[in-house]
């Protein structure tokens, strides 16, 4: 795929984003804030419309506030439940004068006036702001439209005014982005896809209160459901060597013949080489596919000039067969699905032949003698890989990954207790909340392992915490061959005198070292119950928990009320445990009496 | 024909922004027969009619266009030549 047709905006008519917006949404019902001084009119119709199209089986529903109330409006989001806010704070909403509807006029004693004003409403707006990100996402887009002509200098001379103005919203803008929950709409990307001059609609705002042009309330609609709901982000990335990480053929102008600076003419595979190396820090995992030679392949990756650090690339595939191969052993050795990878490769004829194969792979063509086309590229990747917080288990990834195929290459096809034994592997149990974002991450993320496929929004997610009775505990791992991380979570409920768990999930790079036993048999010593009730459900994924639940009880006849596995049936099927167990996890005395 | 063809796209602008009234019933749907003719609808109902026939609005001009046939008589003699 040309990477610049992903990039086409497309720009929704009124018309379309009515029918869009009109149509019947499904059983489940998605609330969400839009939160303004003015009307939002048109906008609120782009935000349904958009939400429609990103969550095409729901019901809709967007609250607006009042006119004029932006401060009121955030407030009274507090004590309404819903799935995310977008909070659009236009000059107007800092100082009335600030806007093309207001009558105070523009003496310099006046505009003076307006800088104090508007200073004391950002922080009245940053305490609101603040407290409704607590509750629930927000995505928060600052001044979009341009000031009137209120000060005395000619326009192509920037103001002390407006400078002043401007330092100001850097300032707020910057304190909030430190907030958690609190997304604020990137600025300059705003300007790339709805243009300064384009935005108002000084016609619509004096005749109806409403500022924006239709691009303007388009694009905006589009990028702030974009920013408050991003997709489920790419995981790993799949690179050829040759014309894609560095200019020229290995094979035929050797190791130091191969170039990325500027110097040689091909600082766009530097850009290319420094962008992966970015990914591969916060924890998306890269790997190689080239048709080459593969010691001379090691031999250039020792290159000291490389921008990527070599050892964030796992694994290498150097050899001389079909890339579908090597793509798929990097998958194996990954233990991840085509949907969640990338490959970029400079030959189309070699894109299609993996595509052929795994048609969910995103294949993408690195235009090598077209440096805009690989710029838009750049940044195309950083939209499917973009990720609002970066781990220390993301950050472990790759080691880990590495530690569990050295492991796996040292045990026998089937399970090996004594190897198991000899991994003296330490788990950490701790409460959820402590670990919030991972642990959601981990609930939803999970697809094999995990007990019924349940998925929650952050907004449901934190509701749990208050949940009286409930409990969630993650599970951290470390053996000699290093550090996992958080890999598991287990979560639950006090119900009719038995323990419930609703929650059970464990990362697929934590397979095959017995740690979902050792989670079973802290929950029956942490909660006193005689039985465990597990709120299964099959999904087409989970045939790992299909096979270790099924070791326990039959599945067959898993009904609404759950799957019930007595502490006998399990001390029956539990193997030999080798843990070091640190319990780090609370279970208040109300639930321990469950 | 080319009235035929202004009916029709205005058609389309009522049901979309009215979507509950019957088809059949449009063309005499006015802001008292009408349950969410306010004046929010009708701001989007002048912005959707602007976007459709390619037309400046005349916000005054079309405050008093409150029915079907108001809004048929005023894009008549508003929009642009290819309409009329």
């Amino acid at each position: 795929m040309q990477i610049r047709d992903l990039l086409q905006f497309q720009d929704m008519r009124l018309g379309e984003a009515l029918k869009i917006a009109g149509q019947i949404g499904g059983v489940r019902k998605r609330d969400l804030h839009l939160l303004c001084g003015f009307t939002p009119l048109h906008l609120q119709t782009y935000v349904i419309a958009y939400l429609r199209l990103r969550f095409p089986e729901d019901t809709i529903q967007v609250h607006p506030g009042l006119y004029g109330d932006l401060e009121g409006n955030l407030e009274r989001a507090l004590d309404q439940s819903a799935e995310g806010a977008i909070a659009v704070i236009e000059w107007a909403d800092l100082d009335q004068r600030l806007g093309f509807r207001g009558n105070g006029g523009w003496r310099t004693q006046t505009i003076d006036d307006i800088v104090a004003q508007a200073k004391e409403k950002c922080a009245r707006l940053e305490k609101k702001l603040e407290a409704l990100a607590q509750k629930i996402p927000l995505t928060l887009i600052s001044p979009t439209l341009p000031l009137p002509p209120l000060t005395q200098n000619s326009p192509v001379q920037s103001s002390k005014f407006e400078l002043r103005l401007n330092a100001l919203l850097e300032e707020f803008l910057l304190k909030l982005s430190e907030s958690k929950g609190i997304r604020p709409m990137s600025v300059s990307n705003l300007a790339v896809e709805s243009p300064h001059h384009t935005r108002h609609d000084v016609k619509m705002d004096l005749a109806t209160g409403f500022p924006y042009s239709l691009p303007h309330a388009d694009a905006l609609a589009r990028l702030g459901v974009r920013c408050l709901f991003p997709g489920e982000p790419k995981k790993g990335l799949i690179t050829d060597l040759d014309q894609t990480l560095w200019k020229g053929i290995l094979g035929d102008l050797g190791v130091n013949g191969v170039s990325w600076s500027i110097e040689d003419k091909s600082q766009i595979h530097a850009l290319y080489q420094q962008l992966l190396d970015s990914l591969a820090e916060s924890g998306v995992l890269v790997a190689i596919t080239s048709k080459n030679d593969s010691s001379l392949v090691n031999e250039a990756l020792q290159r000291t000039d490389l921008l990527i650090h070599p050892e964030t690339i796992y694994p290498v595939e150097a050899g001389w067969g079909p890339k579908s191969e090597s793509v798929s052993r990097i998958l194996k050795a990954w233990n991840m699905g085509a949907d969640s990878v990338v490959l970029i490769d400079d030959s189309q004829m070699e894109l299609s032949e993996v595509s052929e194969r795994f048609p969910q792979i995103e294949c993408l063509l690195f235009p090598s003698s077209d440096p805009a086309g690989v710029l838009a590229l750049l940044k195309h990747l950083r939209e499917i890989f973009g990720r609002a917080e970066i781990r220390e288990e993301d950050r472990l990834r790759v080691a880990s990954l590495r530690a569990a195929n050295a492991m796996h290459s040292g045990v026998s096809e089937t399970r090996s207790d004594e190897f198991i034994a000899r991994l003296q592997a330490k788990l950490t149990f701790e409460d959820g909340e402590a670990a919030s974002g991972r642990t959601f991450e981990l609930v939803n993320k999970t697809n094999q392992f995990n007990l019924n496929g349940l998925r929650f929004t952050e907004a449901e997610w934190h509701a749990r915490f208050g949940h009286p009775g409930s409990f969630l505990t993650t599970v951290s791992y470390e053996d000699r061959f290093g550090q996992l991380g958080r890999i598991a979570v287990l979560g639950g409920y006090c119900k009719g005198g038995r323990c419930v768990v609703d929650i059970f999930v464990l990362s697929c790079r934590a397979f095959s070292r017995l740690i979902e036993f050792q989670m079973l048999r802290q929950l029956f010593k942490k909660s006193g119950s005689e039985s465990v009730v597990f709120m299964f459900k099959p999904t087409e994924r989970n045939g790992p928990m299909q096979a270790y639940l099924g070791q326990f009880s039959s599945l067959e006849n898993a009904a609404a009320e759950g799957i019930e596995v007595s502490s006998e049936a399990f001390v029956k099927a539990c193997p030999t445990l080798h843990h070091e167990v640190s319990e780090k996890w609370t279970m208040q005395e109300s639930k321990r009496s469950c | 024909m080319d009235d035929a063809r202004i009916k029709e796209k205005l058609l389309k602008c009522f049901s979309a922004v009215f979507p509950e009234l019957n088809p059949a019933g449009i063309e005499s749907a006015n802001i008292e027969n009408t349950s969410g003719w306010d004046s929010l609808a009708h701001v989007t109902l002048l912005t959707l009619v602007s976007e459709e026939f390619g037309m400046e609005v005349d916000f005054e001009k079309f405050e008093s266009a409150i029915s079907f046939s108001g809004f048929l008589t005023l894009i008549r003699e508003t929009a642009p030549h290819e309409y009329s």
